[in-house]
């Protein structure tokens, strides 16, 4: 299977997806916008990140791509091939290659079922394993998510949290998926644990030429994985680019505030205040013009009306906003110089103590 | 972190863990009880040509309505026939009918919960259906579906699977439904599971348990609205030996021979009474929050 297009591997188009909902009364239907004609495109080998609060669409976008969730408006293209103008068994062959990774590691296997069913079952499905070599695949699969060929013989619930998302992976990657969605894959584990999967993610991805959309809210896991990141709010795009931009030079609003709420393990350090007040909008009722106008700390009466449109905006990246050339550059972090003198001094105990012990445990 | 796991090997993939739940009954004496009756008398009915001391459609008027005692354990009934053994053969006539039938009210029950809780668009339309069963009292209901079916061990079974079939529907698809919300599912459904696959291998794997535990209980209640119906004539006809038109029989001469009707009435009981407390006590055991 050669892809016309070596450049992108999945190229989305406006998608959209719009639930109804109840209201008050069964007549009464409204419209949940959850996903607002959002664009983007994943190249071969290419990590491209989906982030923002819980609620912004993010899930519903992955699903989507996925075909779990069918998409209202847009197209989907994968090896350029639209994914909706498809007869049910080319889309079924083609669907294989898009997979998806679960936040809930307890939650997405079937617990009736042994790993090694778990891992055989897509392969023998779609007809890559018979049932004779299908337990020679089980065990290379195993071995390529670091978990041994015995473990084909247990149940998921006797595994820990870290182990059943290697589980799901193995199970992902036994029907050879070219991209695979991670829906918060490591939310759900251990900080420990985290570490371990997002390497192995890596590593899989080096070996194998995947591409991943990194779905997740975790800022510092998101900058560890991803060649580029995308900026959701309120079911829009509000920032793409590559890594280095969106950390280092934020130029969206929202993905400021965002950066600046993330927690930094330094003590001392000292939060730029941008921090966002109130909750986000419900999407049964977005705001008019720029979705993030009414949170905005910049927001002017242009925003209210106009709805902002990706714009490039320096650093290879596509901004929403009316006024990011005009609005301060960022400062990430800024060192805390507004401490009162003695917890500066203690700070600096803390810090000489710290190094200390780095030195010594280096030393070791 | 990665090191062995040596959990037991003792998880039982098809729902309920046999050894394990034997061994926990054990401790409920009173559901023992019930399981040591009701397999004596399965056992016993299902002997019944080889212990049977007399044939249970021989006739012997000089010999009628003997009270228990001497060469008639337990009396003769009206004909003169051996209460013992029309006991035994009765017994095995209920107990088949009230299997055969939960066997059938739970396919049909279970088929429904599933389609609607798998199928939400039919969700509506087949749960107002077994809401509009529910409404009749099964005595009711099983009366009128005999009537329409007509008389005969076939009809009787499809007329008391009908019977039982909606509440199992009802639970089957209460559980369902929560194992829909599982993020499994929408694991089966991204490989590319088809929807036979994902109910069979996913959703019916998942809600077994629950829901063998139910038909369990409906057992009981299924054996009592059988001797019900025999009782009124309409279940098996006359030479048959089944329970409830035993009992039937021997009604007419309660004052003379009381221990025709009391002896067949007693059974049902006992057998109705033994299969309630043993599904419950597999409710109880299977139900996590009551596990100590």
């Amino acid at each position: 299977m050669t892809s016309p297009n070596n450049a992108t591997l999945l190229q989305v188009e406006g998608l959209s997806k719009k639930f109804s909902v109840a209201g008050r009364w069964p007549w009464q239907k409204r419209t949940l916008s959850a996903v607002n004609d959002i664009s983007f495109s994943i190249a071969p080998g290419e990590t491209l990140s989906l982030v923002g609060e819980s609620g912004c669409g993010k899930s519903t976008a992955g699903r989507m791509l996925v075909g779990l969730t069918a998409p209202s408006a847009g197209r989907i293209l994968f090896e350029g091939q639209d994914l909706s103008g498809q007869t049910a068994s080319q889309q079924r062959a083609m669907r294989r290659r898009i997979q998806l990774i679960f936040q809930d590691p307890y939650g997405s296997l079937n617990p009736r079922m042994t790993v090694g069913e778990l891992i055989a079952e897509p392969a023998l499905l779609h007809g890559l394993a018979d049932r004779r070599s299908a337990n020679d695949r089980v065990a290379e699969l195993l071995g390529l998510v670091g978990l041994a060929k015995r473990h084909a013989g247990r149940y998921p619930h006797e595994f820990s949290g870290g182990q059943r998302q290697r589980i799901g992976i193995a199970r992902a990657l036994a029907v050879e998926p070219r991209l695979i969605v991670c829906d918060e894959p490591v939310s759900a584990l251990d900080v420990s644990v985290q570490a371990q999967i997002v390497n192995l993610l890596q590593s899989l991805q080096d070996r194998l030429g995947l591409s991943y959309l990194f779905i997740s809210h975790g800022l510092s896991v998101v900058r560890h994985i991803s060649h580029r990141v995308a900026v959701m709010y309120l079911g829009n795009i509000v920032e793409i680019g590559p890594k280095a931009a969106i950390f280092d030079q934020p130029s969206h609003p929202y993905t400021r505030a965002l950066l600046a709420a993330a927690p930094v393990p330094r003590p001392g350090a000292r939060q730029a205040s941008v921090a966002l007040a109130g909750d986000m909008p419900s999407p049964l009722d977005p705001p008019s013009g720029c979705r993030f106008h009414p949170r905005c700390p910049f927001a002017i009466e242009r925003c209210r009306r106009e709805i902002p449109a990706l714009t490039p905006g320096g650093d290879g990246r596509l901004v929403a906003c009316h006024r990011w050339q005009e609005i301060p550059a960022f400062q990430a972090n800024a060192p805390g110089a507004q401490h009162a003198p003695k917890t500066t001094r203690l700070l600096a105990l803390y810090r000489q103590a710290a190094a200390n012990s780095n030195s010594r445990m280096s030393s070791n | 972190m990665s090191t062995d796991i040596t959990a037991p090997q003792t998880a039982n993939p098809a729902g309920i863990a046999r050894p394990h739940l034997l061994r926990r009954l054990s401790r409920d004496p009173l559901a023992l009880i019930a399981l040591i009756f009701l397999v004596a008398i399965v056992v016993a009915a299902l002997l019944a040509p080889v212990l049977a001391p007399f044939d249970p459609y021989d006739t012997n008027l000089r010999m009628r309505l003997r009270p228990p005692g001497g060469d008639h354990l337990l009396g003769t009934d009206t004909q003169g026939r051996d209460m013992l053994t029309r006991l035994l053969y009765g017994a095995r006539t209920t107990l088949a009918l009230g299997f055969a039938s939960i066997v059938v009210g739970s396919l049909i029950g279970t088929s429904i919960g599933l389609a609607a809780a798998f199928y939400r668009r039919l969700e509506g339309p087949l749960m107002r259906l077994v809401d509009i069963l529910l409404s009749f009292p099964s005595i009711l209901f099983g009366l009128a579906l005999a009537a329409m079916l007509g008389v005969g061990m076939d009809s009787l079974v499809i007329a008391l699977g009908l019977s039982a079939a909606p509440p199992i529907a009802r639970v089957a698809r209460a559980t369902a439904a929560s194992v829909m919300q599982a993020e499994y599912m929408d694991a089966g459904r991204v490989i590319g599971l088809s929807d036979g696959a994902l109910i069979r291998r996913y959703l019916l794997r998942n809600c077994a348990a629950p829901i063998v535990v139910y038909c369990s209980l409906q057992f009981g209640e299924t054996i009592l609205l059988a001797a019900a119906l025999g009782f009124l004539g309409l279940g098996l006809q006359p030479p048959t030996a089944e329970l409830g038109s035993i009992a039937a029989e021997g009604r007419s001469f309660i004052f003379l021979a009381p221990h025709v009707s009391t002896a067949a009435s007693l059974l049902i009981f006992m057998i109705v009474l033994s299969c309630n407390l043993l599904g419950d006590a597999f409710r109880d055991l299977t139900d996590p929050k009551l596990q100590r």
